[in-house]
């Protein structure tokens, strides 16, 4: 296989990488940049644990090519907040919503739901379920998100 | 992801390039547009003679354009971008599309294009059905030129389609719908990640004395290697008033037009009951949707 020389934009920051054609936009992030906040649970595009933004939109980095996401925006948890920069309200609600149990869905949670603040700023209930529909959280804790994406959105 | 005879990824700048490379490759080559249909084969094992992966990304076939009263879906527009397009949103007759845009996770609208819902030539993809109920063509570009080739008769059997070597989608043409024509969309699955039991698109079209002046009916699902016409129901409402009773007779009659599997999701029998309940149901909601 030859590899490809790309450039990706994560975060804001401009990374030059050499990649595999069949590397996908998950395995660069996790294995090159080490942004280890999408995870790999399925890898085939039904658990949503991957979820990142790709120019503002939420889409599973499982299943797309990290050779196909040169030239678009990509960003991930990482870049949303942190203890050291500040939290996001979604991450913040999160926690004090109590909606981590093992915690392997919560960020591709955020992502999900921070699609559907981004547009709709007080979503109701159905609006807040739908938004992530795309994602299982396997400890079967949904209340507990939806109660904390209901809460960031209550905080805007 | 592991593509084991992989060679190279392409992001070709031009329709020609990309055909080009795909008749260059033969049959190693693999379109990708959203990816999330290649990837599901992928995992599956499916993609292991690939040698060549064809990004048509950066082809500019993305974006919805009129043509005259004719709707022009370009080849990688995303599912998202169509669920918010006005028409799709407001438009009785777009109804079937509207409702089957609701079923993918906002991940795989995002990612997912128009096109290539169209190219994998699957049943279990809800968006054909709709596009097949609304009467859509398929537009096309390959060595041989451009093509136009009506949904109907387009798909041949389970991932074959009349795409010929090298052909790719360059968009899905959709034609003005009559007045008073409303269409909707359901479907069954076990669960949000499962393929889908049986699903049902129909589009009505009333005249006014509320008769039933045209009506087509697309099963999806489990219901064969394609989406099946219901032909037998179709013919069963042709010319009625559109009342319950019609669709109760077009409920019965479905169950004639088509030769379900029968698997761990659902017997034969089981599909066969579930598309008449879906059909009438599908038919109330498109009269509903008419006021």
């Amino acid at each position: 296989m030859k590899k490809k020389l790309i450039t990706l934009e994560v975060n804001g920051e401009n990374h030059e990488l050499a990649v595999e054609p069949d590397e996908s936009l998950l395995q660069v992030l996790r294995n090159r940049l080490d942004l280890v906040g999408p995870k790999k649970g399925c890898d085939s595009g039904g658990c949503g644990c991957c979820s990142v933004h790709v120019d503002g939109r939420v889409v599973y980095s499982c299943m797309m090519y990290a050779a196909g996401a040169e030239g678009r925006a990509i960003t991930t948890i990482e870049g949303i907040g942190s203890a050291a920069t500040g939290l996001h309200r979604l991450q913040q609600a999160f926690i004090d919503a109590g909606a981590v149990q093992c915690g392997y869905c919560s960020c591709g949670m955020m992502m999900a739901a921070k699609q559907l603040l981004d547009t709709v700023k007080q979503p109701n209930e159905d609006q807040i379920r739908l938004a992530i529909a795309g994602n299982l959280c396997r400890c079967t804790g949904y209340t507990k998100i939806v109660d904390a994406i209901r809460l960031a959105a209550a905080r805007a | 992801m592991t593509l084991p005879n992989l060679q190279d990824y392409h992001r070709p700048a031009t329709a020609e390039e990309a055909i080009a490379l795909v008749q260059q490759h033969g049959e190693g080559a693999m379109l990708v547009a959203g990816g999330t249909f290649v990837h599901g084969l992928e995992v599956r094992g499916l993609l292991d003679n690939v040698t060549a992966l064809i990004d048509i990304g950066r082809l500019g076939l993305g974006g919805i354009s009129r043509e005259g009263d004719t709707i022009v879906l370009g080849a990688t527009t995303t599912l998202a971008a169509v669920a918010a397009a006005e028409f799709v949103g407001r438009e009785p007759a777009f109804g079937a599309l509207r409702d089957a845009l609701t079923y993918p996770p906002p991940q795989i609208r995002n990612a997912g294009t128009i096109g290539g819902s169209v190219a994998a030539a699957a049943p279990l993809y809800d968006i054909p059905a709709a596009l097949l109920a609304l009467g859509a063509v398929v537009r096309t570009t390959g060595p041989k030129g451009r093509r136009e080739l009506p949904l109907d008769g387009f798909f041949r059997g389970l991932f074959e389609s009349a795409l010929a070597p090298g052909e790719l989608i360059t968009g899905v043409a959709i034609p003005p719908p009559p007045a008073r024509t409303a269409g909707a969309f359901l479907k069954l699955e076990t669960n949000a990640n499962d393929l889908a039991i049986v699903s049902v698109a129909s589009q009505l079209t009333l005249d006014g004395a509320g008769r039933i002046a045209a009506v087509r009916i697309v099963l999806g699902g489990g219901v064969g290697e394609t989406y099946v016409r219901a032909t037998g129901a179709e013919a069963a409402l042709a010319g009625q008033q559109a009342d319950d009773k019609a669709f109760a007779a077009a409920a019965k009659a479905v169950s004639g037009d088509f030769e379900p599997v029968t698997d761990h999701r659902g017997s034969a029998a089981y599909r066969r009951h579930i598309a008449g309940v879906y059909l009438r149901r599908t038919l109330t909601t498109a009269r509903e949707r008419l006021g």
